[in-house]
């Protein structure tokens, strides 16, 4: 087996073991006809050991490679989003940030009518809602349609983080439905998220 | 015309089974996930991959595997003539399926539905050969990209003329009309993911052509994963710095 110190590294098809050896890890893959374990990527080999009280009590080998990939939004992540457009019963959005990680490419989401708040859901106003060019916080809800992500911001932690007023200055949030903008004292409508002190 | 001189030498100066010095560089384009330069003698091609990415033509997108993109071209200034090609020409919308084809052979396209991979390869230098440096190129791009691959693939040429099976033709011995086999092959995995072959040979002497081409393959993959492996350590290293 190999040395814990010393990693060996690894081409896409090279033989790491077979599967009553190893359990595959990220990075490499099986033969479906001889049941040998391959790399698919270039980088260090590792043996993880396995946990305790698993079952399984073979290693797992992975291979890591050097080029880290941008982050994907899966269901349940939590995403920043820019809105690009309200209308009457979604607004759409970009997710700028999945997580506390910049993603590398634009990634469209929309945020229904019925998931902007958790209460008197047929009563909202998309429009009171959400202005295009605030910055949100959401719940990615599901992979949505082809076109888009669902995003949700029906929690207080979610909805609006940052938006600017008709001024152009960064707003104040007043209540979880209102912001005020410093330099008019207008007030305006949005789905305030309740931000952590 | 002799091809092989009688003293058993080709007309670049080398013996019949002797391929064309090899160089190879990874990460040439800095704006790609990953690129490479691949260089067969005078041959030389440049590759670019995009990707794994969100698919542009929405009907294009597959929802159990990656739609995997290549595009081939060549440079006006490739060769020795100055001509002007027009984009899409059916040479290089061929060579551009083939590449396709033989890199979506050795791609793990089932970890990757509803994305997309791009393939960009230029031909900077051409002296024939151009197909094998540029599936070459191709796979020394993916795997810089950290796209996951059954195995690297490789290519080479091998052809027949005077008698002779020769590996790694030229322009020259390209153009001279005899037997021209381009094979690609998944090294470690021992499999054929490419076989072209213009004009005929018999069958017991395209065996030898083949075979000649199949060692010309893994000298290829050996080199592809030294040159690999380097490029590891290094940016290993600097991370380390």
């Amino acid at each position: 087996m190999e040395e814990e110190k010393e990693p060996a590294m690894v081409t896409p098809g090279e033989v790491l073991g077979t599967v009553s050896e190893f359990k595959p890890g990220k990075g490499t893959y099986v033969a479906p006809h001889n049941d040998t374990v391959f790399a698919s990527l270039t980088g260090y080999r590792r043996n993880i050991s396995p946990a305790i009280d698993s079952s399984d009590q073979r290693p797992i080998v992975e291979v890591t490679g050097h080029k880290a990939h941008g982050p994907v939004p899966q269901p349940g992540s939590i995403v920043i989003a820019r809105v690009t457009k309200v209308m009457a019963r979604s607004a759409s959005a970009h997710i700028v940030c999945v997580g506390t990680k910049s993603v590398r490419e634009i990634f469209n989401g929309i945020i229904r009518q019925q998931d902007v708040r958790a209460t008197e859901i047929d009563k909202v106003d998309m429009h009171l809602s959400f202005r295009p060019g605030d910055i949100v916080r959401a719940l990615v809800v599901s992979l949505g349609d082809a076109r888009a992500y669902f995003l949700s911001t029906a929690k207080n932690e979610l909805g609006v983080v940052s938006a600017e007023s008709t001024a152009g200055a960064t707003m104040v949030p007043v209540s979880w439905t209102e912001m005020q903008c410093p330099l008019t004292g207008q007030i305006e409508q949005r789905k305030v998220a309740k931000m952590a002190s | 015309m002799e091809y092989v001189s009688p003293e058993g030498l080709r007309l670049d100066g080398r013996r019949p089974m002797e391929m064309r010095q090899i160089r190879a560089e990874i990460g040439a384009v800095s704006k790609a996930d990953g690129s490479a330069v691949f260089e067969m003698g005078n041959t030389k091609v440049i590759a670019a991959v995009y990707g794994p990415r969100q698919v542009q033509n929405k009907s294009q997108q597959m929802n159990d595997q990656a739609l995997v993109r290549c595009e081939y071209s060549m440079a006006n200034f490739s060769t020795g003539d100055r001509m002007r090609k027009p984009k899409g020409d059916r040479r290089s919308t061929e060579i551009s399926l083939v590449i396709r084809q033989t890199m979506e052979a050795s791609i793990l396209t089932h970890l990757m539905p509803h994305s997309q991979i791009d393939i960009f390869v230029q031909v900077l230098q051409a002296d024939g050969g151009t197909r094998s440096a540029c599936i070459n190129a191709a796979t020394l791009a993916l795997a810089d990209a950290g796209i996951p691959m059954r195995d690297l693939v490789t290519s080479c040429s091998a052809g027949y003329l005077n008698s002779t099976p020769l590996l790694d033709l030229n322009y020259v011995e390209d153009s001279a009309g005899g037997a021209d086999v381009t094979l690609g092959i998944l090294p470690k995995l021992d499999k054929v993911t490419l076989l072209q072959m213009d004009s005929k040979l018999p069958i017991d002497i395209l065996e030898n052509v083949m075979q000649l081409a199949i060692e010309g393959c893994k000298a290829v993959a050996n080199y592809i994963r030294e040159i690999l492996l380097e490029n590891t350590k290094q940016l290993e290293f600097r991370r380390g710095v």
